[in-house]
């Protein structure tokens, strides 16, 4: 899978907790973010003790399942929920103590929101919210026409955002955050509820205008093409906490090489059950009257994987390695919190 | 903060223009060109609004004088002052308490709170937006209720508006507040439309006998409307402590019905439901 966003120079924070680092030398820090909902034997930690920073025109991808936590982290950076302990800074301001200045520079599309006004045309949208964002609509009307072009709406322009498509109130949703000329954007599930294709374009389009426009963008998706493809940095979140805070690819590189696909025709029941007592075995599958098996396994094990294929006279149609996307990192990183 | 940065464009043209800061004047011109707008464009609420008021204010009439005959005659100035009160009250208290549930639901609200002006000036240009669109359908009304009645009214137009502006700033106080607690609650704006029915009896609280239901809202400025449309006081006849309770009441009821939507929103933040619907 292509990781179009780890091969960019955009600047890529270290994967060190958010504690000790200066406020403002970054764009956003979190630290120690808790949210509890409800009390008692009731209570559920939505947050816990969430800490990651985010550099000045970084694009940090915020992964995790449903219920992970990702829409209570960014509404309680953002100080639409206010957490019960934890500090945030965004360009070095304090959310909680000057959340008008905080969030200045500052503009999301959250998620489930329509974040617009349906009655009012795509263009009425973008100048309505230039201005209530800080910027005189006249003087970024040139701008907007742009990103109209970019996000394939111009010809949509006049029309009221009620009478579009699913896919293309999402564009004017987003357009409605990028219209307002904020640096740093906040994006909650923006491909939910697109068709592919919708979803490829606008993940396309939005990569473009962060370059374009050297913006700082928090990413919360349970998508991981969308945040491989848009992301340079990804926090992962399981159960409210973070369980990895890396490189997209670092985060692939560590996990590479680590799975083997073997297809042969001489692979039986009793070849199946040595293989998966000695190496986990991830898939089993057929293909074309031969059986493909998965293995994970480290370099070492290679040596013993080939040992056993030779031992029991295994031909091979095809041995390749799996290249790992953000799915397997997830996987493997949630499984090993179970564990 | 880089808020108005310059970029480049496409490639790397610089943008044509520097962006610029959007001031209060911005502000003011894009809220209300918005209500504007939809004013002019989705005229159904309006229409409905103005038929529905009249609808009943037919019942009211016929129905009233068929049962009461000429005792409702000689007190029907009155109604129909009463009850242009109440038509501004209501648009103005239901327009803004439903505005704010809707832009809860449609997630404005959030972004307007994070934004750099705040809510605050967006409320309150809000608010003057739906008093003016109110005045516009409840001028139609009176006008319609005094060709069916075939009375005549005094209209000193700037007292009428003074005195009726003052009133409807109580009434958005209340607005404000039940938005606020819709924000808290959710989904109980029906419950909270019932007090629209109260406002009947706060226009018709004998402000002027019982000196201290003037400080309920509508109850002063309902009295003096009474006094500018039936008997052609003019603003400046009145005695300086009525229109000093009006303005206090008015001022009042509208700050302390902001500062409950400001308590009930941040009561809203505490228990993660501001954007929940």
């Amino acid at each position: 899978m292509a990781t179009q966003g780890s091969s960019s120079e955009r600047p890529v924070e270290e994967a060190t907790p958010a504690r000790g680092v200066e406020p403002s030398a970054a764009a956003l820090v979190v630290d120690g973010l808790s949210k509890r909902f409800g009390s008692g034997a009731d209570a559920v930690t939505a947050v816990d003790n969430v800490s990651f920073s985010v550099g000045r025109g970084s694009v940090v991808g915020l992964l995790g399942p449903n219920g992970a936590g990702k829409t209570t982290t960014i509404k309680c950076i953002l100080g639409m929920v206010l957490p019960d302990e934890g500090s945030v800074h965004i360009q070095g301001v304090d959310v909680y103590q000057e959340p008008r200045s905080a969030c200045a520079d500052v503009d999301a599309m959250l998620e489930g929101a329509r974040n617009d006004y349906w009655r009012l045309t795509v263009q009425e949208n973008l100048r309505y919210f230039a201005t209530i964002g800080g910027v005189d609509p006249d003087s970024v009307s040139d701008r907007h026409d742009r990103l109209l072009d970019q996000l394939d709406l111009a010809e949509k322009a006049d029309q009221p955002v009620r009478s579009l498509s699913r896919g293309m109130k999402q564009k004017v949703s987003l357009a409605s955050v990028l219209a307002t000329d904020a640096s740093v954007i906040f994006l909650d599930e923006p491909t939910l509820g697109l068709d592919v294709e919708s979803s490829l374009t606008l993940r396309r389009e939005l990569r473009r205008i962060v370059e374009e426009r050297d913006l700082t963008v928090i990413l919360s998706s349970h998508d991981m093409d969308v945040i491989e493809a848009v992301c340079d940095r990804v926090v992962i979140m399981n159960e409210g906490e973070v369980i990895a805070n890396d490189a997209v690819g670092r985060l692939l590189s560590d996990f590479e090489t680590q799975r083997v696909r073997v297809t042969s025709a001489d692979i039986d029941d009793h070849l199946q059950r040595e293989l998966g007592t000695r190496f986990e075995v991830t898939d089993v599958s057929t293909v074309d009257a031969a059986t493909r098996i998965e293995v994970t396994t480290d370099s070492d094990g290679l040596y013993e994987l080939f040992d056993v294929l030779r031992v029991n006279d295994v031909r091979l149609d095809a041995m390749t390695t799996v290249e790992p996307d953000l799915e397997d990192v997830f996987v493997r990183l949630t499984s090993a919190e179970r564990r | 903060m880089s808020r108005h940065r310059a970029s480049e464009g496409d490639g790397g043209q610089p943008d044509e223009t520097e962006p610029r800061s959007a001031t209060h004047y911005h502000l003011a011109r894009a809220v209300l060109y918005r209500e504007y707008l939809i004013f002019v464009r989705y005229p159904a609420n309006a229409i409905g609004g103005i038929v529905i008021s009249l609808f009943f204010f037919g019942l009211l009439f016929y129905g009233g004088r068929m049962i009461a005959g000429q005792a409702l005659t000689d007190s029907l100035e009155g109604i129909i002052v009463g009850y242009f009160l109440w038509t501004l009250s209501v648009g103005a208290y239901s327009s803004i308490s439903n505005d704010i549930g809707s832009e809860v639901q449609w997630g404005t609200l959030e972004r307007h709170i994070m934004t750099p002006f705040g809510f605050a000036p967006v409320a309150l240009l809000k608010g003057v937006a739906k008093v003016v669109r109110t005045f516009i359908t409840s001028a139609l009304v009176l006008a319609v209720m005094l060709v069916i009645t075939d009375t005549t009214l005094q209209l000193p137009v700037a007292t009428i508006v003074l005195v009726s502006t003052l009133s409807i700033c109580s009434v958005l106080g209340l607005g404000f507040a039940a938005g606020g607690i819709a924000v808290l609650y959710k989904r109980i704006g029906n419950w909270l439309n019932l007090l629209q029915f109260g406002f009947v009896l706060l226009i018709s609280a004998p402000a002027f006998d019982l000196g201290w239901t003037g400080f309920l809202p509508l109850a002063q400025g309902s009295a003096l409307l009474q006094r500018a449309m039936v008997d052609g006081t003019r603003l400046w006849e009145f005695p300086l402590v009525d229109l000093a309770v009006l303005v206090v009441v008015a001022a009042g009821y509208l700050l302390g019905g902001y500062a409950v939507f400001e308590a009930a929103t941040r009561r809203a933040r505490r228990l993660g439901v501001l954007g929940d619907y």
